[in-house]
């Protein structure tokens, strides 16, 4: 059997521009157009572009779709207005991770949500599951294209695009932008104040897909000027494992939970949801592993699964690896056991072979810093 | 993708250059492109023996790690010690600024084996 690897709208315009491809949980996406290192730097110091269409979108609508949001996430949903979205968490009922999303309120009872990359089916089925009253839940994420526009120059590069002010969009913000396009534009298009690399940087999800085609080419012409490069995969790793976001894939594998995820700050407590109390009972443990961010005093990279030892002893694992091209060093996630993870302790990495490394408190790379 | 008609190749993606005795070795252009941008090296000490085949350098970069294996037999001569402050070296210049290591050459008959430019060619298409 050959199973045929789904691709995004994109694809032929990455081809284009001599992306080499990698495999993403099915899709067939861009890993670089030219190097990992040098499209995270521009990234940090200019912008750049990503297609991140293998993202999932699913719209709900109806009265009762906030309730279900409520429901569903660790956030109170009636906290986020309409303009406004919020990074969130879907639990199982033993408190472990589903997967992490954005939700926007796009007003009129309607909620647009961006599972992870393969995720949207499950996302989908749980919401149905849950749902109560008056919603309607619809997966889109065949029908849209995601594109994000991040780094210190995004704003400028997007008011290029799009005439709208986007200094009045606050961080999470979202806007109907349809027909604010300064380009010939048919179709739909929510712009959000949001990314995953730690840049200042809008996402745009846009209906029908294949309208991003020439959203993206034409970015790329305007924002010459600012020096923008298309990015590919291997820099979205890079930049986000450098502010410590997690890749649902590596941190939330094997059922972890919020606490050990060290995301906490994302549960509002004065609401119920699904996996609260489990999540509530865990809390009263002292001992257990919990995200914690490594920086290498030696040479090597530390990948996915390596061991985190102590005087002989394994205290935890990696989720996530790699190399900052910021602090030229490698950098890890890690889960280490709640007793040894003060910052300051030195421990080793056990993967090929063994590196030192120092915890740190995170992020890696600050506001600013690279 | 360069494939370089004056070295000899192995199927591992190294290649080997054969000059006054001593074979200098690398790794092509196509495992660069494939190994992504190289961020750390570590290569043998001088003076250290090797048989063909074994692990003799290992290359880490932002994607994955790699083992270059020895593609003769014989003892190393001398390093390129730029790679420990540039690793990048390999990816921008595999066939020359990016060379690993010199090895003198123990059995002339391994560097028959080797594969012609031609051979190398056809294997990565």
């Amino acid at each position: 059997m050959h199973f045929m690897p789904m691709r995004t709208a994109l694809y032929e315009l990455h081809k284009e521009l001599g992306a080499s491809f990698t495999d993403f949980i099915g899709y067939e996406m861009p890993l670089r157009y030219t190097s990992i290192q040098e499209e995270h730097l521009n990234v940090r110091h200019k912008v750049g572009i990503f297609d991140v269409s293998h993202m999932g979108n699913v719209i709900i609508r109806g009265r009762d779709a906030e309730k279900l949001l409520s429901r569903i996430t660790v956030e109170r949903a009636e906290k986020i207005k309409r303009g406004m979205g919020q990074y969130t968490l879907l639990l199982n009922p033993d408190g472990s991770i589903i997967d992490d999303e954005l939700f926007f309120n796009l007003g009129n009872d309607e909620y647009l949500i961006i599972p992870n990359s393969g995720m949207h089916e499950k996302v989908v089925k749980w919401m149905e599951e849950n749902a109560e009253g008056n919603v309607e839940i619809e997966d889109v994420t065949n029908d849209y294209s995601i594109l994000a526009v991040q780094g210190p120059h995004s704003e400028e590069v997007m008011k290029e695009i799009i005439d709208f002010d986007f200094s009045t969009l606050k961080f999470f913000g979202c806007e109907e932008v349809g027909n604010k396009f300064r380009m010939p534009f048919d179709g739909r298009c929510i712009v959000s104040r949001s990314g995953y690399t730690g840049e200042k940087g809008y996402e745009m999800y846009i209906h029908p897909a294949e309208e991003a085609i020439d959203v993206f080419r034409e970015i790329l012409t305007r924002g010459e000027k600012y020096g923008i490069m298309p990015i590919g995969l291997g820099a979205r790793d890079t930049l986000r494992l450098e502010k410590g976001f997690m890749l649902a894939g590596n941190e939330f594998e094997g059922g972890r939970n919020p606490i050990e995820a060290s995301l906490e700050w994302t549960i509002d407590w004065e609401h119920d949801f699904i996996g609260k109390e489990a999540v509530m009972e865990f809390k009263k443990r002292e001992e257990y592993e919990k995200i914690t961010y490594l920086v290498c005093r030696s040479n090597g990279i530390p990948r996915h699964g390596d061991e985190v030892i102590l005087n002989g002893e394994r205290i935890g694992v990696v989720s996530s690896g790699n190399f900052s091209p910021c602090l030229k060093k490698g950098i890890a996630l890690a889960y280490v056991n709640t007793k040894y993870r003060d910052v300051g302790n030195m421990v080793t990495i056990r993967g090929r072979r063994d590196i030192e490394a120092e915890i740190i408190k995170g992020p890696f790379v600050k506001k600013g810093e690279c | 993708m360069e494939i370089r008609d004056n070295l000899l190749y192995t199927e591992n993606h190294e290649w080997v250059m054969v000059n006054n005795g001593v074979a200098r070795v690398g790794i092509t252009d196509h495992a660069q492109e494939e190994l992504t941008d190289v961020v750390f090296v570590e290569l043998p000490e001088e003076g250290k023996e090797f048989k063909k085949g074994d692990v003799m350098a290992t290359l880490e970069s932002v994607k994955s790690v790699a083992d270059v294996y020895a593609p003769i037999t014989g003892k190393v001569v001398k390093t390129n010690e730029k790679l420990n402050d540039e690793p990048g070296l390999i990816n921008s210049s595999p066939y020359d600024d990016g060379w690993l290591v010199e090895m003198s050459i123990e059995n002339e008959e391994e560097l028959e084996k080797l594969l012609s430019p031609e051979e190398y060619g056809k294997l990565i298409e």
